[in-house]
């Protein structure tokens, strides 16, 4: 027999599976530790990129003053302030990628507990309704 | 207003029964509609410029995930800054991969933002967008605003300047560069309106979010105004050329869009607001439900009439 009950559990529950459960099940599928650390390298992967692509336009933008300028410059200075520019962004962009899916890593969990939640009320269901049958 | 009702739910129940077949053709008209925008106002590279082209691309585009019309809309940008010139086009594929780099990693859905603004922007309402991105996204949602405004300059720059940048080759690729760099970074009219669009979003959030009456439509008019006033107070200090006129006809058309935008996504009857307190072991409760406007189906009766002869 069909329990009303039953199948609005399972029509919720399929929604969520099909929509946003299909995000949160493959975040909750890794440890908090292993997701943060592989968001927290793509970030600086991709900060890098970003540094040297603004880098790479700063050079060919003033290209004909650094070229004049480089016998005159100290080299060893310029690295070290590119390289502290360098940490102070990466750095940056690193701390909120940290926040961002930190908060997106708890509220991922927080909904699938409350997806587990369902499924084990809809285990109860089914054994209810196997003693029913049996009895 | 019933009929009205009546009409917004014999579409969405059209929608539902349709989805399968309305999300792709709607999707195949919007990048139909881009791509042919970007080849009118662009257009240099005639490989791209071809309609059949446009038309496959856009059939394509149709089944795939919605962020390929970003990405394809990027290629038709980049080939047709390419044909421009090749430094124009290793600037434009530097503010493109600084965007998807440092920004869409976060929220790819936002992308499309960057597709829709230069859109509004074509079809002169561009406030249109900060309101609902206001409305429906979070305050993080400025960026995407932000960088849809970029790309919009980006193109509008390249497409006054083409002739100027292409003349440039007797003084060498860095000539170009600079002077395609110069003009984006001291676009002040650019800056004014990312300035402008930020606050509006913002205003816009932040309203919506306010427990009072009417809060959706209270946002989208306070945002339009204040919208006007950054602009025209930016044009005064920076002489940037907006016109008056248009920015205020476009504010309005924009605010009647958003308006059958809220009658669809958002249509509540404050007349009927309800005011609930209760408390359980650890909370009070001050709740305010505001029950949403619908329509159920209008039921025809058949009255059957038998006469007895």
């Amino acid at each position: 027999m069909l329990s009303q009950e039953r199948i609005k559990l399972m029509t919720k529950m399929a929604a969520y599976e099909e929509n946003e459960g299909k995000k949160y099940m493959s975040i909750g599928s890794y440890f908090r530790s292993d997701y943060m650390g592989m968001q927290v390298l793509g970030s600086i992967i991709s900060a890098s990129i970003g540094f040297l692509l603004v880098c790479g336009f700063y050079i060919y933008y003033n290209f004909e003053t650094l070229m004049q300028d480089i016998y005159k410059k100290d080299l060893l200075l310029l690295g070290k302030q590119v390289l502290f520019y360098y940490v102070i962004f990466v750095a940056a962009y690193a701390l909120i990628t940290y926040i961002v899916y930190s908060f997106r890593y708890s509220r991922a969990k927080r909904s699938l507990k409350r997806y587990y939640r369902h499924l084990k009320q809809l285990a109860a269901i089914y054994d209810i309704e196997k003693n029913k049958r049996q009895e | 207003m019933s009929s009205l009702l009546e009409l917004r739910e014999k579409l969405r129940n059209f929608y539902s029964r349709n989805e399968a077949y309305l999300l792709p053709f709607v999707k195949f008209l919007l990048a139909l509609l881009t791509l042919n925008v970007l080849n009118m106002n662009l257009g240099y590279m005639t490989k791209i410029n071809s309609p059949i082209l446009v038309l496959i691309v856009a059939l394509m585009c149709s089944f795939l995930p919605m962020n390929t019309l970003v990405i394809v809309s990027a290629v038709f940008v980049v080939g047709h800054c390419y044909a421009v010139s090749m430094e124009c086009a290793i600037v434009i594929v530097g503010v493109f991969l600084l965007m998807f780099l440092l920004y869409y990693r976060f929220s790819p859905k936002d992308t499309l933002i960057v597709v829709l603004l230069p859109l509004c922007f074509g079809m002169k309402i561009p406030l249109l967008m900060p309101i609902v991105v206001g409305l429906l996204c979070g305050p993080a949602s400025v960026i995407s605003v932000s960088c849809g405004v970029v790309v919009y300059y980006v193109i509008k720059y390249i497409s006054a300047n083409a002739s100027v940048i292409t003349s440039l080759d007797v003084d060498g690729s860095v000539a170009k560069f600079r002077y395609v760099i110069d003009g984006l970074i001291n676009d002040k009219a650019m800056v004014i309106v990312i300035f402008s669009f930020c606050v509006t979003t913002i205003i816009v959030y932040i309203i919506r979010r306010l427990s009072i009456d009417h809060a959706w439509t209270i946002a989208m008019f306070v945002g339009a105004v204040t919208n006007v006033i950054v602009l025209l107070v930016g044009n005064l200090m920076y002489e940037t050329g907006f016109s008056v006129l248009s920015l205020v006809l476009g504010t309005i058309v924009a605010l009647a869009v958003a308006k059958v935008f809220q009658f669809f996504v958002f249509n509540v009857d404050y007349t009927r607001t309800e005011y609930v307190q209760f408390e359980d072991d650890e909370y009070y409760y001050y709740v305010k439900a505001v029950p949403k406007n619908t329509m159920t189906k209008s039921r025809h009766t058949v009255k059957k009439i038998t006469s007895v002869l």
